[in-house]
């Protein structure tokens, strides 16, 4: 399987502030892809990187096998829809695809009429007079248009509302499997990445915490409940993500590549994509915390 | 790449071919006046030393002239104002402003206003590179500030060659003064209109790709170029090319004497057989050749006390040839009009050019906003890996 985005302790500073610090991952290609983290984990400085927006401060991406944005030929391979779709406001949707008819040798003038007819969008009306959703369905129809090998989506929704937002992911998961394009799709929306994603990758404090299809991360993790028990004791053959405890019951959320094999006590359900999600970011975020505590008992 | 930038750039290139269209107009209108004043005068069929007086004349009735002749010519203006009067002095200012204002609305808005609204990453991740872009964008809106400006220049070169001529000769009416060397003259003039509008183009762009916002960047291309245009006329272009020297009698230079804080001097106002040369200095000296600090007691009295600011009686000049005090000159002759242009337009285009190649490189792949870190930053970058870590 051959990596559509491979980073290499990439890290990225902005005037003195670190936005990505050594950031090691290897998206494979022919999936959705969501990458999913806190607002300020890095995704979109990871996204600016992997499109040559940025350059990085430290350490090597490659997409499609390429340094980002290296040439016209690279850059025709990869299609990036920004954060706030962003379209000229003084030019009209049709002037947009003409746009993108001369600025792209392999455009496909049939798909992006086809996608602004079915949108039901006027050729002639000005983009700046589009609404929120009109405008994000123009940038998606300029990066589709030059039939990308790779397209990649920074937060592609979340300026919409959520009748928008809905159409709009149902739209893109149809054009891409007809297009057979391998997609990265940020989001900070776990249920919105949820309906479209076939692969997760959850960064926080700019590592990746885990990564891997959603099928898999669903069948090897497992929500345990039971009667309260000393926080310290772990379920055999089973790493704790996360655990919660009340006064009566505890709550662990588990990962086991074996089958569960627990005393009759547990209770033992299955894990929905956003619990998964959001046990990876607190363990990131504990794990910080303890850090943090080390360094300072160290220092006293 | 180029149909991008012709439809983003064809409301502007509309606005000024109309504006352009419409400064021919009104000098095409005006013209015909002109010219059958310049040979009712007299003085275009003048030949010698008639044609200084010539020169004035015709200025001084092109300074009261309506368009068709008669008092009751067509009143653009208010009363008081002379329609030729007018055009030349809007001339003027419209080619000197012209590189100012292609600069600050084609030039600075070119990357900063991209930028501020985002475009900038919808354009850039197109199959078109970022150096690309940024060279086709350069090429044709820099070639369309150039040509809007020098159009300007030649339509009023055409227009004003009578007064040209005549102000060349020392005539001197109104706003028609000042030879080809006179500062705004000059800037106006010849191909030196390129130079400033290639420059004023390029450093807006280069003031919108540092400071990444467009009114701010168009205050300050606004605001260097500016100071360019007054710090080139008094320190620069005198410098552009050597100049002649010569030493002639006091008299014939038709010199003035001040006395500014006690060092008294005689300034130049021609030199003898170089009319419309551009004097840069001047001073008397003794026969010798040293700089005189200060005038023969002998000549004082005997020819009663110079005052300041007037010009030389004859008993004085004599006076002081006598005593073997002749004036200096230094001077651009008008053989030097043409070099003196060409260097001027080639140290713009120079910069110009040079400005471009900095923002290429500043814009390509590998450079885009990861500034150099100072010393300070470095520090705090260093703490937010330990943290991070």
């Amino acid at each position: 399987m051959t990596a559509v985005i491979a980073a290499e302790g990439l890290g990225k500073r902005y005037r003195g502030k670190w936005a990505l610090t050594d950031c090691t991952l290897s998206i494979p290609a022919g999936h959705v892809v969501g990458l999913v983290g806190l607002n300020g984990a890095g995704k979109t400085t990871l996204l600016n990187l992997a499109t040559g927006m940025l350059a990085p401060t430290t350490g090597t991406i490659e997409v499609l096998g390429e340094r980002p944005a290296a040439g016209p030929a690279q850059l025709a391979r990869v299609g990036y829809l920004s954060q706030d779709a962003p379209v000229y406001a003084g030019l009209s949707v049709g002037d947009h695809l003409e746009l993108g008819a001369h600025l792209n040798p392999g455009w496909d003038a049939a798909l992006a009429r086809d996608r602004i007819d079915q949108l039901d969008l006027d050729p002639r009306r000005k983009a700046g007079k589009l609404s929120g959703g009109q405008r994000a369905q123009l940038a998606l129809t300029l990066a589709l248009g030059k039939r990308p090998e790779l397209l990649i989506l920074d937060e592609p929704v979340a300026s919409l509302d959520p009748l928008a937002r809905r159409e709009f992911l149902q739209d893109l998961m149809g054009t891409v499997a007809e297009q057979e394009v391998s997609v990265v799709l940020s989001s900070h929306l776990i249920s919105d990445l949820e309906r479209v994603c076939d692969y997760l990758i959850v960064l926080a404090d700019s590592r990746v915490r885990i990564a891997g299809p959603v099928d898999e991360l669903l069948s090897a993790h497992h929500l345990l409940s039971g009667p309260r028990r000393d926080p310290d004791t772990r379920p055999a053959g089973c790493q704790v993500i996360s655990a919660s405890h009340t006064d009566r019951q505890s709550t662990l959320l588990v990962r086991a590549d074996g089958p569960v094999v627990l005393d009759p006590a547990w209770t033992v359900s299955e894990v929905r994509l956003e619990d998964l999600v959001l046990a990876y970011m607190k363990q990131a975020a504990g794990r910080s915390d303890r850090n943090r505590n080390r360094h300072l008992e160290a220092l006293t | 790449m180029i149909w991008l930038t012709w439809r983003q750039f064809r409301a502007q290139a509309v606005t000024a071919a109309a504006a352009v269209a419409a400064f021919a107009t009104l000098l095409a209108i005006t013209e015909p006046r002109l010219a059958s004043l310049y040979t009712g005068s007299g003085f275009a069929g003048c030949r010698g030393g008639s044609c200084a007086g010539l020169a004035n004349a015709f200025l001084g009735q092109l300074s009261n002239a309506t368009p068709f002749g008669g008092p009751q010519g067509f009143r653009l203006l208010p009363a008081g104002t002379n329609l030729y009067v007018t055009v030349y002095a809007v001339g003027l200012l419209l080619i000197l402003i012209a590189p100012a204002i292609t600069g600050v609305f084609w030039g600075a808005p070119l990357i900063a206003r991209e930028l501020e609204t985002g475009t900038s990453r919808l354009t850039w991740n197109q199959s078109v590179t970022r150096t690309r872009w940024l060279t086709v964008k350069l090429a044709l809106v820099g070639a369309a500030a150039m040509a809007v400006t020098e159009a300007f220049s030649l339509l009023q070169a055409w227009w004003a060659a009578p007064i040209s001529r005549a102000t060349d000769l020392g005539g001197s009416v109104s706003v028609f003064s000042g030879g080809r060397f006179s500062p705004f003259v000059f800037a106006t003039g010849g191909i030196a209109p390129l130079g400033y509008a290639a420059f004023g183009f390029a450093l807006g762009v280069t003031a919108g790709l540092l400071i990444r916002r467009a009114v701010p960047a168009m205050a300050l291309t606004l605001a260097v170029f500016a100071a360019v245009q007054v710090v080139v006329p008094l320190w620069v272009r005198p410098h552009l090319f050597p100049p002649d020297a010569a030493i002639a009698a006091v008299e014939s230079t038709h010199a003035t004497f001040s006395d500014f804080s006690g060092a008294p001097t005689l300034s130049a106002a021609v030199v003898p057989g170089q009319p419309g040369a551009w004097i840069l200095a001047s001073g008397a000296v003794n026969a010798a050749g040293q700089p005189v600090t200060a005038l023969p007691a002998a000549c004082g009295p005997a020819s009663g006390t110079p005052t300041a600011g007037s010009a030389f009686g004859s008993d004085l000049g004599r006076c002081l040839a006598s005593h073997g005090i002749r004036e200096s000159v230094s001077y651009q002759p008008v053989s030097h009009y043409w070099p003196l242009q060409l260097v001027e337009t080639a140290i713009f285009l120079a910069l110009a050019l040079a400005l471009a190649g900095f923002c290429l490189w500043r814009l390509g792949p590998p450079r885009l906003n990861s500034r150099p870190a100072e010393a300070s930053q470095r520090a705090v970058g260093v703490e937010a890996t330990v943290r991070s870590e």
